[in-house]
């Protein structure tokens, strides 16, 4: 579904992603740790062209990304986007922020779109909350609308950059909820964030990543119980001794 | 005072208050849609349209808005065809002031967080429905208060049209003037004009500005 190959990427001097090589297969979860500046953030954004790659080989769905006759935008319709700060359009109501990608891009009659985006409130639990502007929900309610306006588009993959991240303590458990049914139901997703718990629980595949570089990968169980880098035992050190 | 040259030359101001006000929506509309374009022209990646717009923007701010308005007043006469007093100082106001309406917008753009742009493109917009629907909308609101000063401006600068007999208030008042020789109440009376033009323009700026922002 998505293949990184031998993929870098430089900000003038700055070397970001280092010969990058992902495969991530329909259905799966993968989620990706690594400390901040890591680069994993930059990678996942370049999954959907938020970011340029330097040279390298990219392709989501059979489809090379950083190439001219690529219709992004065709491309960007079948991958829904949670950020760290949710980006909702704060002067649109939260029935409008979901409708809006599904009308303009999709060519869907408003009705319609109204509906699906009911469906995916009710499906995140926030179906009263359609009529409210986003400052007037909290931090994890804002979350969960954007993932259902990821979803509205019915896409085949979801990229989620820390979407926790942002959030206080006690609203991370509502998103990461949403998320564990999303990967039940076998969604393909990326998942970029510092929840161990998580990761452990949900992905089928850990990515560990350190100064532009893939370190390390496995399924769950190994990645947290035998780690086999050393950067990697160090890193899971610090974030799991507190 | 002398209220009688009100009411003698009544009709002159209503007729010069009415170019004024003409001359002055038709140059907000038209200087609000050429400096939106221009703003947007600033900040796309692509080349040739950002150094049009900056072209555009440092050259017209940067010259008297009485230039401006003569060159669209002598300006097409060398290529053949005429613009009368009213159109040329329209076009000419309308040019000048979007100069800095794009300024104004493009600092409004500037200051919506780059999340909206990632979000709207991510999702599948183009760069342009992306503009129209997220970034726009909401740079307006940040704008209101300097685009309100624009449009103050702009009616006020309308006066430049006496000089190419542009049949404005200032033209009429400086004929009423050379009839009555009463210079000083002829002119206090064209202050009122304005006043009226101006003062319910700033308050429905205010409501506007208030209004975007208890929604949300």
């Amino acid at each position: 579904m998505i293949d990184f190959h031998q993929v870098e990427k430089h900000y003038g001097h700055f070397h970001v992603l280092k010969s990058i090589d992902l495969h991530v297969e329909e259905g799966e979860v993968v989620v990706v740790v690594g400390p901040s500046g890591s680069g994993k953030s930059t990678m996942l954004r370049c999954i959907n062209r938020l970011e340029t790659i330097t040279s390298g080989g990219l392709t989501v769905d059979g489809i090379t990304v950083n190439e001219r006759k690529t219709d992004i935008n065709k491309l960007r319709k079948e991958i829904g986007m949670v950020f760290q700060h949710f980006n909702l359009y704060p002067h649109k109501k939260v029935i409008d922020n979901i409708t809006l990608a599904p009308v303009k891009v999709l060519g869907l009659p408003k009705a319609e779109a109204e509906k699906t985006a009911m469906y995916y409130l009710e499906k995140v639990g926030i179906a009263d909350k359609a009529q409210s502007y986003p400052n007037q929900l909290s931090g994890g309610q804002q979350q969960r609308v954007a993932i259902a306006r990821g979803l509205a588009m019915k896409p085949k993959i979801m990229l989620f950059d820390e979407p926790t991240s942002a959030l206080d303590p006690e609203m991370v458990g509502e998103v990461l909820d949403v998320m564990r049914n999303l990967a039940r139901e076998g969604m393909t997703m990326v998942v970029v964030t510092h929840e161990m718990g998580f990761a452990k629980e949900v992905a089928d595949r850990v990515i560990f990543m350190d100064q532009g570089q893939i370190v390390e990968e496995a399924a769950p169980a190994e990645f947290f119980a035998s780690p086999k880098e050393e950067r990697t035992r160090t890193f899971l050190s610090r974030v799991l001794s507190h | 005072m002398d209220f009688s040259i009100l009411t003698n030359y009544f009709d002159l101001y209503l007729r010069g208050f009415w170019g004024t006000l003409l001359s002055s929506v038709l140059a907000l509309i038209g200087s609000f849609v050429i400096g939106t374009v221009i703003a947007v022209f600033r900040i796309t990646t692509i080349k040739a349209l950002r150094w049009f717009g900056t072209g555009y923007v440092e050259f017209i701010r940067n010259i008297p808005l009485l230039l401006v308005v003569c060159i669209f007043y002598y300006g097409p006469s060398a290529i053949g065809f005429t613009l009368d007093g009213f159109k040329a100082g329209t076009i000419g106001l309308a040019v000048y002031t979007s100069a800095f309406i794009a300024e104004a917008i493009r600092a409004g753009i500037m200051a919506v967080p780059k999340g909206q742009m990632e979000a709207s493109r991510s999702s599948g917009l183009s760069y342009v429905q992306a503009m129209v629907h997220i970034i726009l909308p909401q740079a307006i609101k940040l704008v209101i208060p300097p685009l309100g000063n624009q449009f103050i401006n702009l009616i006020k600068n309308s006066s430049v049209l006496t000089l190419v007999a542009g049949f404005d208030l200032m033209y009429f008042a400086d004929s009423i003037s050379t009839e009555t020789y009463r210079t000083f109440d002829t002119y206090i009376f064209v202050a009122v004009f304005y006043l009226v033009l101006t003062v319910p323009l700033s308050y429905g700026v205010r409501v506007w500005e208030r209004r975007l922002q208890s929604k949300y």
